[in-house]
């Protein structure tokens, strides 16, 4: 996903209207204290799940996101006859994109909340903390946001990242498809961009890696800091080493800011990848008609053909009136990953036997979601692949894997 | 480095520094008229960038032709924010209040901009956003010759307005002896609103000029007020040719240095020459002592 701790941070304190919805969230809390004494004893005719969310300042846009995502999962869910036979109920928590709030909501939700279960927040920087008060009272932690490669560094045994791959792992399908062209046909040198973040580098750099082992020479590799907003002597450097493919590691606005200064400088390279913001709905519409050929890996499209998705789709689209965004179905998945175990082991109580038989059948299964079957290691890791999506005729496109292909991968890419 | 990237870099240095002049001409003018520390500046520039991508995106006509309303709004809105908020603070305490006071309109334009148009990044999509010139093998983005005309029409205009007009001779009476010029008879109240209002004016210029090209987003400004204090005071506070030579001098310092040291180092060329200046002529180098000449 596309979550390293500084995503989008532009978008920081922008929504004051997050405010409201925050009172709203809060006020929902203080009337669940009153209803829930907080034992979750087995006997309960429902399950409480407990999440903090950043539901204001920085990360309170993709925040709210997966808070759509998650309250759609619970309606399905309670719709569909229930976890267990019992319907769940979210007690959702803001933390303000704060690390030490968010650790302090955990521990409230466990200990004055009864929380049967709990959701990851959004967020590297939030999930860890979270994830250790998870830890400390030995409960699973699925979460839909922490894809950089400290979150699961720690240690965690209860830690589990609901979504295809880690950051580096973004582009494998790429480098497959690269690695398998013939010799003369292969690109030979390659340039890359990419933001000072930890989840943005990770990508372009998973990517870079495997092809310079095979032999694709590196001849720019520039890393700029999040703020910036002039691209063009980036994009003079890359013009100017006329690399036959350019990759970025990028969130949203310097990724539109380089393509531009690309085309203002007339670069023409065979392959164009950009992590996060082809995939944005805001991307064609701030490029122009110049899209075509330009790669994006993604974790999560509405057209994927997987029936859990289409059913997600159309419940959430019938909700919302539009298709539902990576966000929303992070959260989505995260739902489903936990009521898979639950189902599975006949238990949601947060007992340390119970949380433990969860965590044990996550470990040795696979469970079928919106974004594909998911698996992980022994640190939380998914070991799936995230979708190459590609623009052809102004229409972003799974061009990778080839069974999934809605379109074919096209190389050389056309100009722009 | 070789001869092309470097005439490449070169042209690119130049047509940033003059975007960086046009930009910061508006907070040098404040503080010669009247020493106040305009930290809304950049907010206001980015006011006018979301103004002039509002005006596309509703109308579908270049945003240059926004300029027509946003140019008189931004001076009538200036003249207001001078007579009714900057001109009650406390002559004593004036600098120092008015960073706190044009802070707190920071802040209420960002807010506003989240509101009415989300955080979500915006980019003005035109025809030629993509298109460029070649001169001598390096290429000049047409985008970029445009916000460089204007910074230079703008520049020009406002220079030969302090020069040639009785307006100008007045706004500059007033700034280098208040006392002196109200015993002319210059009303310098409203000369100094009027001053106020040609700084935020030069505000919707150098936004529009900032929109053509880059993505805006509401809390951007926080990025620009630092390098454009930075060129102010190594400019000298007060001197707008100053300002424009300093300018150009780290844009093109900036991206010539960027090639070597990569982007992060680059950006703290501006830093490195405020605390230089600061050092070596806290006056500044390229203007006379505060504001005495334009």
């Amino acid at each position: 996903m596309r979550l390293g701790p500084t995503r989008r941070p532009a978008r920081a304190h922008l929504r004051r209207t997050g405010v409201a919805a925050t009172c709203v969230v809060l006020a929902s809390t203080l009337a669940a204290c009153g209803l829930d004494s907080g034992s979750g004893d087995a006997d309960d005719d429902e399950i409480v799940i407990g999440i903090s969310l950043p539901l204001t300042g920085d990360f309170s846009e993709p925040g709210k996101g997966v808070q759509r995502g998650y309250e759609a999962w619970a309606e399905h869910v309670n719709e569909t006859g229930g976890l267990l036979g019992k319907d769940v109920r979210l007690v959702i928590l803001d933390d303000q994109s704060n690390a030490d709030r968010v650790a302090s909501d955990y521990e409230r939700l466990i200990n004055q909340e009864g929380a049967d279960l709990i959701f990851g927040p959004f967020s590297t920087r939030l999930v860890v903390p979270a994830a250790q008060v998870a830890q400390d009272y030995g409960f699973l932690f699925v979460e839909p946001a922490g894809a950089a490669d400290e979150v699961f560094e720690q240690g965690f045994d209860n830690l589990f990242y609901a979504a295809p791959a880690v950051a580096d792992d973004h582009y494998n399908l790429l480098a497959e498809q690269i690695l398998a062209m013939p010799e003369d046909q292969r690109p030979r040198t390659a340039a890359y961009a990419t933001m000072d973040d930890p989840f943005a580098q990770g990508t372009a750099y998973g990517l870079r890696d495997k092809l310079a082992a095979a032999g694709v020479e590196t001849v720019v590799d520039e890393v700029y800091p999040p703020n910036t907003t002039d691209f063009s002597n980036i994009a003079a450097q890359i013009a100017d080493s006329d690399a036959d493919i350019v990759v970025g590691g990028t969130q949203y606005q310097d990724a539109v800011n380089l393509i531009v200064a690309l085309q203002q400088l007339g670069y023409q390279p065979d392959l164009a990848a950009f992590s996060t913001a082809p995939t944005n709905p805001e991307f064609p519409s701030a490029i122009g008609e110049k899209v075509d050929g330009i790669v994006s890996p993604t974790g999560y499209t509405p057209e994927a053909q997987f029936a859990e998705n289409q059913e997600f789709v159309e419940f959430f689209t019938e909700k919302h009136g539009h298709a539902p965004s990576e966000d929303e179905a992070n959260a989505w998945t995260t739902g489903e990953v936990v009521a898979a175990a639950v189902e599975a082991v006949g238990c949601a109580d947060p007992s340390a036997d119970c949380q433990q038989q969860l965590i044990d059948w996550l470990r040795d299964n696979e469970v079928p979601t919106v974004v594909g079957p998911l698996s992980w290691d022994a640190q939380g890791r998914p070991e799936s692949a995230h979708l190459i999506q590609q623009y052809v005729d102004g229409e972003i496109r799974i061009v990778l894997p080839g069974d999934l292909a809605e379109a074919e991968f096209v190389y050389p890419k056309p100009a722009w | 480095m070789s001869g092309s990237l470097l005439l490449q870099t070169l042209i690119l240095g130049v047509l940033l520094g003059g975007l960086y002049a046009l930009l910061a001409a508006g907070l040098t003018l404040y503080f010669g008229v009247m020493r106040v520390v305009m930290i809304a500046h950049s907010a206001f520039l980015i006011l006018a960038a979301y103004l002039a991508w509002f005006f596309h995106r509703e109308t579908g006509l270049d945003p240059l032709l926004s300029l027509l309303v946003t140019v008189p709004l931004f001076f009538g809105v200036g003249y207001v924010m001078q007579r009714g908020l900057v001109a009650r603070l406390r002559p004593a305490t004036l600098t120092m209040m008015s960073v706190l006071l044009t802070f707190a309109i920071a802040l209420t334009i960002e807010g506003l901009l989240g509101f009415f148009f989300s955080g979500t990044q915006r980019r003005i999509n035109l025809g030629y956003s993509g298109s460029s010139i070649e001169v001598l093998g390096a290429h000049v983005a047409v985008v970029k010759l445009i916000a460089f005309g204007l910074a230079a029409a703008a520049l020009a205009g406002l220079f030969l307005l302090l020069k040639m007009t009785r307006f100008g001779q007045a706004l500059r009476a007033t700034i280098q002896h208040p006392e002196a010029a109200r015993l002319l008879g210059i009303d310098t109240d409203r000369i100094a609103g009027f001053g106020f209002g040609l700084g935020l004016a030069t505000a919707a210029v150098g936004g529009t000029a900032l929109a053509l090209d880059s993505t805006i987003y509401p809390s951007l400004h926080w990025h620009w007020i630092g390098p454009l204090m930075a060129i102010i005071v190594v400019g000298g506070l007060g001197s707008i040719p100053g300002a424009a030579i300093a300018a150009l001098i780290l844009g093109v310092g900036q991206s010539l240095l960027q090639i070597p040291m990569g982007t992060t180092w680059a950006q703290t060329v501006f830093y490195v020459a405020l605390f230089a200046t600061l050092l070596v002529r806290p006056q500044g180098f390229f203007g006379g002592r505060l504001a005495q000449r334009f």
